[in-house]
C-alpha cells in the first residue's frame, strides 16, 4: 500500500526482476514519484512490505529529473561525478585514486571523458544529462533508476539517450526502472510496463508486449490511443477521440 | 605618533578582540561557502538572532528567580547564558535541518518568521523592567563587542571552530554531495538528514559564539561576503574555500586596524573592508558580460 498519508491506489504488487527493465508509466500527477520512493523504500509502505532478494537494498544508479545540474557550485564534472561513488568509500574516508579513476571511467564510457575537467557552466544541456549517467554508472549500481530523464529531450536526442542507457544495461548486467509519461521512451525499450493513475485508481503491470495496447492506454489517458508496429518498432499515437 | 605607531603601542588593548575577529573571519568565510551555496543566507541570520534569544532568556530566567546571571561568579551553570544560547540554536538548526513546509508556508517563510520572532522576542526581553538595568551589559554579551573580547569567548570561539571544520573534515565528501543534490543522496543510500542535522549544528554552533564574541552584523557579513566574493572568483571548490578564509582573516585584520586609527565603529568597519573584496568577482562578471 503506497500513499504519503493515505493511500494513492488500492493494495499492489510490484517486482523488479532482475535484468529486467521496467518502465512506469503514467500521466502528471499519476503517482510515479510516491510509487518510485517505496520502491527505493524512501516513502514507507503503509500496509504490505518490501522484499529484497538479496537480503539487502541493491546498489543504486540514480538519474534525476533534471535537464541541468545547479551551475552555481564551483564544481568540476569529476567532482560531480565521484558523488555517485560517496556510499562505496563508505563515511570517514577520502575519494581514493582508484575512485578518482572509475569516475573517469565512467565519463569515458558515456563518451565524454574529455569533460573531466571542465567547470559545470561550460557544459550543453546534453552534456549534463551524461554527466548524471556517467555519476550513476560510477555508483555501480545493480539498479538503474531513472526518473523522467528525457522529459526535456527532443525525439532524437531521446532515442540516443534511451540507447545509450540499452548500451550500458547490457555492459553492467543492470536492472533497469525507467518513469515516465512519455509513451515514446517506453515502447521498444521496457520488458515490462505498470500503468499508474490514481485519480482512476489504475494500477495494472506486465510484459511490455501486452501492455503497449490500444486498450489498456486508452483507459490510462482517458483518450483514443492507436499502436502500430512501423519497421519493426512500435509507434504509439495519442488520438482526438474517448477510448475505445 | 603615526597611526601603525599608535595601534602598535596599543597591542595589549586589541590583542584579543583581534585574535577573536580573525578566527570568527576565518571561520565563518569557510562555512559561508555552504551557507552561500546552499541558498541558507537567511538560516544563519535566523540562527544569531535565535541564539540571542537564549542570552536574552537566561537573564530573563535569572531575574525571575532571583539571580544575576551577569554577576562575577554567582551565575549557576545551568543559567549560563552560553547555554542558553547553544541550545536555542541547535535546536532551530535541528527544525531548520527537517525542512518544515507546507504548501502555504514555505520553508524560507519559516526561517523568516525565526528571525522577525527571534528579533521582536530579543527587544521585548532586553526592555523588561526584569533585567533593564542589566540592559547594556546584556546588549554587549548578545551582540558582542569586537572592541573587548573576554578570553573565555576566544576559547569558546577556537573550540566551535574547531569542532565545526573537524566534522567537516570528516565527513566532507558526504556534506557536499547531500548539500548539492539531496535527493540522490537520498536515493543512493546517503543519510541525509543526518548530514544536514551536522551541517546546519555545525553552523549554528559558529555562529551563536561568534556573534557573542564579535557582534551580529560581522557575523552576518563573514558568513556571506567572503564568500560570495571567492565564488565570483573561482570555479574550483578548494580554491573557493582558500580564498573566503583569507578574506574572511583579511577582512576582520585590516577592518579592525581601520576602526582602530579612524575611529570607526569596529564591526561595520570590518564589513566595509570584507565588501571591498566583491569588487574583482563584479569586475570578472562585468567583462565577460561584456564580452
Amino acid at each position: 500500500m503506497i500513499g504519503y498519508r493515505t493511500p494513492l491506489l488500492p493494495p499492489i504488487d510490484l517486482a523488479v526482476r532482475a535484468g529486467s527493465t521496467l518502465g512506469v508509466l503514467g500521466p502528471n500527477g499519476a503517482g510515479k514519484t510516491a510509487l518510485l520512493k517505496s520502491l527505493l523504500g524512501l516513502l514507507p509502505l503503509l500496509g504490505g512490505r518490501r522484499k529484497l532478494p538479496l537480503g539487502r537494498s541493491p546498489q543504486v544508479g540514480y538519474v534525476p529529473q533534471r535537464d541541468r545540474l545547479d551551475m552555481s557550485w564551483p564544481l568540476r564534472v569529476l567532482d560531480v561525478v565521484l558523488m555517485g561513488r560517496a556510499r562505496l568509500v563508505g563515511p570517514f574516508k577520502r575519494y581514493s585514486a582508484r575512485d578518482c579513476d572509475q569516475a573517469r571511467a565512467a565519463l569515458h564510457e558515456i563518451g565524454i571523458g574529455d569533460l573531466a575537467e571542465r567547470p559545470l557552466y561550460a557544459l550543453s544541456g546534453g552534456q549534463h544529462q551524461k554527466v548524471l549517467i556517467a555519476r550513476a554508472i560510477a555508483a555501480e549500481p545493480e539498479l538503474l533508476v531513472l526518473d523522467e530523464p528525457t522529459s526535456a529531450m527532443d525525439p532524437a536526442a531521446e532515442r540516443i539517450f534511451l540507447e545509450l542507457v540499452a548500451r550500458l544495461k547490457s555492459a553492467h548486467n543492470l536492472s533497469v526502472v525507467l518513469v515516465t509519461h512519455q509513451l515514446t521512451a517506453i515502447a521498444g525499450f521496457a520488458t515490462e510496463v505498470a500503468l499508474i493513475d490514481r485519480e482512476r485508481e489504475l494500477f495494472e503491470v506486465g510484459p511490455a508486449e501486452q501492455m503497449i495496447d490500444p486498450h489498456k492506454l486508452g483507459r490510462l489517458y482517458g483518450r483514443e490511443v492507436m499502436v502500430s508496429r512501423v519497421d519493426g518498432r512500435i509507434a504509439v499515437v495519442i488520438g482526438e477521440g474517448a477510448p475505445n | 605618533m603615526s597611526g601603525f605607531a599608535d595601534f602598535w603601542a596599543g597591542r595589549d588593548l586589541w590583542r584579543e578582540p583581534l585574535l577573536a575577529g580573525i578566527l570568527a573571519g576565518a571561520i565563518l568565510g569557510y562555512i559561508g561557502v555552504f551557507v552561500v551555496l546552499k541558498r541558507m543566507v537567511f538560516v544563519s541570520a535566523a540562527l544569531s538572532e535565535i541564539s540571542g534569544v537564549g542570552v536574552a532568556f537566561a537573564f530573563w530566567l535569572g531575574a525571575v528567580l532571583g539571580i544575576d546571571p551577569h554577576a562575577h561568579r554567582a551565575t549557576p551553570l545551568l543559567l549560563e547564558p552560553t547555554w542558553f544560547s547553544l541550545i536555542f540554536a541547535c535546536l532551530a538548526a535541528a527544525l531548520f535541518s527537517l525542512q518544515p513546509g507546507h504548501r502555504k508556508l514555505a520553508s524560507e517563510t519559516i526561517v523568516g518568521l525565526g528571525y522577525i520572532i527571534s528579533s521582536a522576542l530579543v527587544l521585548a526581553i532586553l526592555n523588561s523592567p526584569r533585567i533593564a538595568q542589566e540592559a547594556h551589559a546584556v546588549g554587549d554579551i548578545l551582540f558582542g563587542n569586537a572592541v573587548t573580547v573576554p578570553r573565555k569567548q576566544i576559547e569558546a570561539l577556537f573550540g566551535a571552530a574547531f569542532a565545526a571544520v573537524l566534522a567537516h573534515a570528516v565527513f566532507f565528501k558526504e556534506l557536499l554531495f547531500v548539500s548539492y543534490d539531496r535527493e540522490t543522496a537520498s536515493v543512493q543510500g546517503i543519510g541525509v538528514f543526518r548530514y544536514e542535522l551536522l551541517l546546519n549544528l555545525a553552523t549554528a554552533v559558529v555562529i551563536s559564539v561568534a556573534t557573542r564574541a564579535v557582534g551580529a552584523l560581522p557575523v552576518f557579513a563573514f558568513s556571506v561576503i567572503p564568500a560570495a566574493a571567492a565564488l565570483m572568483l573561482t570555479d574550483r571548490m578548494r580554491l573557493t574555500i582558500a580564498l573566503a578564509v583569507i578574506f574572511g582573516v583579511v577582512s576582520a585584520a585590516v577592518g579592525y586596524y581601520v576602526s582602530w586609527v579612524e575611529q570607526l565603529p569596529t564591526g561595520a568597519s570590518m564589513v566595509v573592508v570584507a565588501s571591498l573584496f566583491l569588487l574583482p568577482g563584479l569586475v570578472k562578471i562585468a567583462r565577460r558580460s561584456a564580452v
